[in-house]
């Protein structure tokens, strides 16, 4: 079935209209020969990289079928469309989860891969796409492409920001868990200093590492929370997300005396310097999937995600003085989240992560204001060789992106020619 | 997990609810699937997803429309304590009101087929004298509403007669009879519309059908909250009614 209609990315910051085909069934994957199309998972990438204004965008959340599953090797073949949400409600009561999640479950196979998402045990485990021994690859010529691990297809496409075809189906290789528990432990920090020593102790021994900062506090300080696979406990999947936001919030929910609070609650949350805790997997990877569609708490206007990489060559610098800015700017959210990733080379041509210090945080559309802080911190960014996530960008430059990915000289032939993305459209405008 | 086997037989098993009841059943049970549709290999892609899941499934390509099948007989050699008639269509109304052809073929997906299938899983329960005939309706039966009223009319005949039925087999205490009544979901069918605050994921509505079966309810609107949307909806007086574009 095919219709036009308007889709939004996560960040909501402008409706794109867009005739929709949704096929339901393998049979159903066909590709409309003379269009311009883009794969779309649950559209849960924060920017544009999801979007294909006036375009045909392929929405394959209905083609979410499991093919087949062996309970000896934990290999899954499964539908592209199949949320990470439904692969661990089957998985998990078998004993096993996948290799890597991001901060949410509400996103598809398929576009975990064409993004090659990272999660928090990224140091020890690398990307999605470290763990995809194969998959289908449809193409706008009808040509059905087998790619396997270690052919140019298949490292294009990893990353490769649903460019160069349709993932019909993927095999995706899953990890053993002893249960369906993380023990825990948060430690508070003040300072990148503390957090870098942190981070570099717990790299061996714990196998999730992530970091919440405050960045409106004048040093960054903030809890450090490093988890591994409880040995012991039920293998119970996670319930269903609760309650939703179904409309717009006003704008002033958001000013930053109530960031300022909030940010300074959730460090005193915990009063002494170091907890420990047992959670489930659902609260501890996945913090935001209890309420359905929290973007909207960003109002009408919408939001952005500005997340970058800065290597590790670069040590601490950039990042503090990427903190400062952003602290001086007085605009970020709640929370920022920051990690360091690990030494694991993705296959992805385009895969974003790079040994070093990677920070995520939100800020609401400011308009020009916005702007002008994403230029400034573009520019630490630039300087020291990092680069930002294609995933969660809505405005970052050409120049920046091509001067950032050295592979993407080999990636362009591999671009399907009847595909493209309004993400692809900036990158590539004259 | 119980130890003996959960026997279901599904009408218009492609159906994505169906799909999503299916699942939930698999987590729940060792279950037997009997797949009833129209295309082989769709089926053969359900199967396989129930398979993976632990279940065994035999899959059965039938033309629910035809009137020369008997549906008894396809429903031989298992006690179920399922079935479940799932299948429907939503038809664009301008369309089918202007074209015979077309709306005789919307009301015998909607409404003849189902009752003749229903009729005759009947017979069948009655005969086990257990197990639950599940039917698919929609909340567009419970009023007509301008918009919709085709369809509307389809369900709500089949309610009634679903009704009907209950009260033929209430002297078996252990046959349910349960009609479910989905409100916008969001599947293949409906993709082409902008997702509201009212729609509700396949895969919500089709675990509300199964706890609905397993409590044995006569009726159940998936999500629950839709009873009251819909009972509002009823009670709305005719003269405010139909200024709304409902
Ligand atoms: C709360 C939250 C937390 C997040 N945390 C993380 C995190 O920790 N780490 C991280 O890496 N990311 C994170 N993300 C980003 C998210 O994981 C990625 O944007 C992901 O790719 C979204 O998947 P999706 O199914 O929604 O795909 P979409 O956003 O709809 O699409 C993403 C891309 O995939 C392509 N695509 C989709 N399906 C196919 C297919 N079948 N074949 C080919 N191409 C396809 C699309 O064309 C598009 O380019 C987070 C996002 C949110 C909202």
């Amino acid at each position: 079935m095919s219709s036009q209609r308007n889709i939004y990315s996560w960040g909501r910051l402008s409706p794109s209209p867009c005739e929709v085909i949704a096929p339901a069934w393998q049979d159903e994957c066909q590709l409309p020969g003379e269009k311009t199309i883009l794969p779309f998972g649950l559209g849960r990438s924060y920017g544009d990289s999801c979007l294909l204004t006036e375009g045909t965008i392929i929405d394959t959340s209905h083609l979410n079928r499991i093919i087949s599953f062996d309970e000896e090797t934990g290999l899954l073949r499964a539908d592209a469309g199949i949320s990470l949400d439904a692969i661990m409600n089957f998985s998990v009561p078998r004993g096993w989860f996948l290799p890597t999640t991001p901060g949410t479950r509400q996103v598809t196979l398929g576009g975990a891969i064409a993004n090659d998402v990272h999660g928090k045990n990224h140091h020890r485990a690398g990307c999605m796409g470290n763990h995809v021994p194969r998959f289908e690859l449809l193409r706008s010529d009808g040509q059905r492409h087998l790619c396997e691990a270690g052919s140019p297809l298949h490292s294009a496409t990893i990353g490769g920001l649903g460019l160069t075809g349709l993932m019909t189906w993927i095999d995706i290789q899953m990890v053993r868990i002893p249960s369906a528990f993380i023990d825990v432990e948060e430690i508070k920090f003040n300072g990148l200093d503390e957090f870098l020593q942190i981070s570099s102790e717990s790299g061996e021994t714990w196998e999730h590492t992530v970091a919440w900062i405050d960045c409106l506090a004048p040093k960054c300080r903030g809890i450090f929370i490093r988890g591994n696979w409880a040995k012991y406990g039920d293998l119970v999947p996670h319930q269903a997300a609760g309650a939703a936001v179904p409309i717009d919030f006003p704008e002033i929910a958001l000013n930053k005396l109530a960031l300022k609070a909030f940010n300074t609650l959730y460090y005193h949350r915990l009063f002494q310097k170091q907890s420990r805790s047992r959670q489930h997997y659902s609260p501890f990877f996945h913090p935001l999937d209890a309420v359905q569609g929290w973007s909207r708490i960003y109002g009408k206007r919408g939001f952005f995600q500005y997340q970058c990489v800065t290597p590790t060559e670069a040590g601490t610098e950039p990042m503090e003085e990427i903190l400062r800015i952003i602290r001086e700017a007085g605009q970020g959210s709640f929370l920022a989240v920051l990690k360091t990733f690990g030494e694991i080379p993705s296959p992805g041509m385009l895969s974003f992560p790079r040994p070093g210090l990677t920070l995520a945080l939100d800020f609401p559309n400011r308009g020009a204001r916005s702007h002008e802080l994403f230029d400034k911190l573009d520019a630490v960014v630039r300087d020291c060789d990092g680069r930002l996530y294609p995933a969660k960008d809505a405005r970052m430059s050409r120049e920046d992106f091509v001067s950032s990915n050295p592979r993407l000289e080999d990636f362009i032939p591999h671009i399907d020619p009847n595909f493209s993305s309004d993400f692809w459209k900036r990158m590539t405008a004259a | 997990m119980s130890d003996s086997t959960f026997n279901v037989a599904v009408f218009g098993a492609t159906s994505s609810i169906a799909s999503e009841t299916m699942r939930a059943i698999a987590g729940e049970h060792t279950a037997h699937f009997r797949l009833f549709g129209r295309n082989a290999d769709r089926l053969g892609a359900v199967a396989s997803d129930l398979d993976a899941r632990g279940a065994s499934s035999e899959i059965r390509e039938v033309d629910l429309l035809s009137s020369d099948v008997d549906w008894s007989a396809q429903l031989e050699g298992k006690n179920w304590d399922v079935i479940y008639i799932a299948h429907g269509s939503l038809p664009d109304q301008e369309v089918t009101l202007n074209d015979s052809k077309k709306l005789e073929l919307e009301m015998a997906i909607n409404f003849v087929s189902p009752v003749q299938i229903a009729s005759a899983c009947a017979s069948v329960l009655e005969r086990q004298k257990r197990g639950t005939l599940a039917i698919i309706g929609s909340v567009a039966g419970d009023r007509g509403r301008q918009s919709n009223f085709l369809y509307g009319a389809a369900k709500s005949g089949l309610e009634t007669f679903a009704d009907g039925l209950r009260h033929r087999l209430f002297h078996l205490p252990d046959v349910k009879v349960t009609f479910l009544k989905p409100g916008m979901t969001d599947t293949p069918m409906t993709a082409g519309m902008e997702k509201g605050a009212l729609f509700s994921s396949a895969a919500k509505v089709g675990r509300d059908a199964w706890t609905a079966i397993k409590r044995g309810r006569s009726t159940a609107y998936l999500p629950g909250w839709w009873w009251m949307v819909m009972t509002i909806i009823r009670l709305v007086p005719a003269p405010v009614f139909y200024r709304t574009k409902l």
